[in-house]
């Protein structure tokens, strides 16, 4: 168990910068997610704490050393690989031990944690397998194995789950979490997926073009968020945004519809931000929009709504169970008394 | 299977005439084969001559021929010089340097890599016949290493390609045969999974150990396909040889493809040769066992 700091570190690959100054203080202990679009830099910040990749610029530290110019294995990291990353020639219990063999480990040793490890991931029986007779699964849990056993005090995940299947990927994340709790380990994270980053994290770091846009908790970055990325990255649906101008110090939408909304930056306002679970039916009296559902869209337990206003704009909203519309039918749309979210013209959010 | 037969042109099955035809040059291309290795097998128990009366009137002499290979010196000598070349120019050098060459430019878009890998594909594209001027005209007494390196120096001049005859085309055979090896074991060393070679580094893996421990067995079956080739092709290789020092000075240079050409074309003895050339077939195909074994994934 180790804290992990990140001080001001850029990445360039010769005149182009990918990475631009990231600051970021990481407890121990902490479970935290890197998310964002591909290309952010996610990856690459990963891998410089791995020491896979050269940091061009500023310091990274864990449990308070600097550990810029230490070689990979000397970092106290273990990581664990989107392919998995398994040593096709050797047999589960060689990939487990491989790490353990390198460094020495006496043999009895390097027995026992291996076996340990396999306890904790259920995979005891097929210790003598080769990684090529093992389902996706399972090569998961020896590549998380394989990690384990070295007893690092940072666990590094690059997207482990995305080669899964949707129903193994909700089971994985669900064993991931379980050991962050066993091992109460620092673990880091990274994933495209704002599902993975919402249920395992204990922090987001939401990143964007090379800059961490905000880092907070789930609940956190899903209440407030900073800017139009966090909102509309954040949470399964979409945030819904709405032009919107300020007249007399009434929030009006495009066609003049006025919304009943009172805030103290207002004048600021130029975008309206709502989530469709916040949306709610309301009679043709009481609604703030009516449009025409275009799409519905029905899961049974819940169904989205895809509703086109006047100003052509789409609106998603969320309904519980399954709600008796007709396409094309008239849908009258309320706000609600709050979780409505207000950004000014560089997209900030107004607070 | 049924399926298939019903979409195969009933015209063509129902007629042996037609089949028999469309399988006419295959049943072609295999009769001439099997005809010349048949050929040599059995002229190898005869005493046919290339010239003179036993060109003609040949006998039947049993396994002379094959104890000659043991009794009389040349064979053994010529295959001993034979593994040597093979192994130092194929194994050891095509292989290693190719290896070598192929792990160190990996992934790396230099000028380095362009230099290197035009350099050693034109030892592979130079025909057989201008390599072997090229390595004469280097080597020899008054040659380019002689004329810029020694005697400058202000050593006497050192005939190369006489007194070190094995040597130098060993080392010809490595220039010109490393392109091959060096493609295969690229192309193999790319099919090796940047994230396996990266999890072997967090593992504490050094470099060395990463390439003898992760990618070495990875590419395994890469490997023995390359040694079957190489060894196949080099033991069986005449052209550079022959051109270079005609296997001599003296037999030094002899290796058992130029023995069976001396033998069977400048003493014109067919039978010997054929003789020759049937034991080769068989360490040939012995090696190739070998590899094949190599070749089977471990249980």
């Amino acid at each position: 168990m180790a804290d992990v700091t990140l001080r001001g570190i850029r990445k360039s690959y010769g005149s182009l910068e990918v990475v631009h100054g990231v600051d970021l203080d990481i407890k121990s202990g902490e479970f935290v997610v890197f998310v964002g679009p591909s290309g952010c830099g996610k990856s690459t910040l990963l891998r410089m704490i791995a020491g896979l990749e050269p940091i061009s610029g500023g310091e990274i530290s864990i449990g308070g050393r600097v550990v810029n110019d230490v070689p990979s294995p000397q970092r106290g990291i273990s990581m664990v690989f989107q392919s998995y990353a398994l040593y096709p020639h050797m047999s589960v219990y060689d990939n487990m031990a491989f790490g353990l063999k390198l460094a020495k480990t006496p043999k009895a040793e390097v027995d026992q944690r291996v076996r340990e490890a396999a306890r904790i991931l259920q995979i005891e029986d097929y210790l003598e397998r080769m990684p090529k007779a093992l389902s996706g699964g399972q090569r998961q849990r020896v590549a998380i194995g394989r990690a384990i056993v070295r007893n690092p005090k940072v666990f590094l995940f690059d997207e482990p789950l995305s080669n899964l299947d949707a129903s193994l990927r909700a089971q994985t994340r669900v064993e991931i979490a379980k050991l962050h709790d066993t091992l109460d380990a620092t673990m880091i994270y990274v994933t495209h997926d704002q599902v993975e980053a919402m249920t395992l994290a204990d922090r987001i770091v939401v990143l964007n073009a090379g800059k961490i846009e905000q880092v907070g908790s789930p609940l956190e970055l899903y209440r407030n968020p900073v800017n139009t990325f966090v909102a509309g990255f954040i949470a399964s649906q979409r945030m819904n945004f709405l032009p919107v101008v300020v007249e007399g110090g009434q929030l009006r939408l495009v066609d003049g519809k006025a919304l009943p909304l009172a805030h103290p930056q207002l004048a600021k306002a130029v975008t309206l931000g709502v989530r469709p679970e916040h949306l709610q039916l309301a009679s043709p009296e009481t609604a703030h929009f009516s449009g025409t559902l275009s799409v519905i869209e029905q899961f049974g337990e819940y169904a989205l709504a895809y509703v086109e206003l006047a100003s052509g704009e789409l609106m998603t909203v969320k309904l519980d169970g399954a709600p008796d519309l007709q396409l094309h039918e008239r849908v009258h749309i309320g706000l609600p008394a709050d979780g409505v979210h207000l950004f000014d013209a560089e997209g900030r959010a107004l607070r | 299977m049924s399926l298939m037969k019903n979409q195969a042109n009933p015209w063509l099955t129902s007629n042996l005439l037609v089949l028999g035809l469309g399988m006419l040059p295959a049943l072609l291309l295999i009769g001439v084969l099997l005809y010349f290795t048949a050929w040599a097998f059995a002229f190898s128990f005869t005493d046919l001559a290339l010239v003179g009366r036993k060109s003609v009137e040949w006998s039947w002499v049993g396994l002379q021929n094959f104890e000659r290979l043991f009794t009389r010196r040349g064979f053994l000598e010529s295959l001993w010089t034979t593994v040597i070349f093979v192994f130092f120019s194929a194994i050891v050098g095509q292989s290693v340097l190719g290896f070598l060459l192929a792990a160190l430019l990996r992934g790396t878009q230099s000028t380095i890599k362009t230099v290197v890998e035009v350099c050693i594909m034109l030892g592979w594209l130079l025909p057989d016949i201008v390599a072997a001027f090229l390595w004469s005209a280097t080597t020899s007494q008054t040659g380019l290493i002689n004329s810029l390196i020694i005697v400058p120096l202000g050593f006497p001049p050192v005939n190369f390609i006489n007194d070190y005859a094995l040597p130098v085309v060993t080392i010809a055979n490595i220039w010109k045969g490393t392109a091959w090896s060096y493609l295969l074991f690229s192309a193999a060393l790319d099919s090796v999974s940047r994230e396996v070679v990266e999890a072997a580094k967090v593992d504490g893996a050094t470099a060395f150990q990463r390439i003898w421990l992760v990618m070495l067995p990875i590419i395994r079956p890469h490997i023995a396909t390359n040694m079957l080739f190489i060894t196949i092709w080099t033991f069986t290789y005449f052209p550079l040889i022959f051109a270079m020092t005609g296997g001599g000075p003296g037999t030094q240079t002899q290796t058992l493809a130029v023995f069976l050409y001396n033998q069977s074309f400048s003493r014109g003895n067919l039978g010997f040769g054929s003789a020759i050339s049937v034991a080769m077939l068989v360490i040939v195909g012995l090696l190739s066992l070998v590899y094949l074994r190599m070749l089977r994934e471990p249980k």
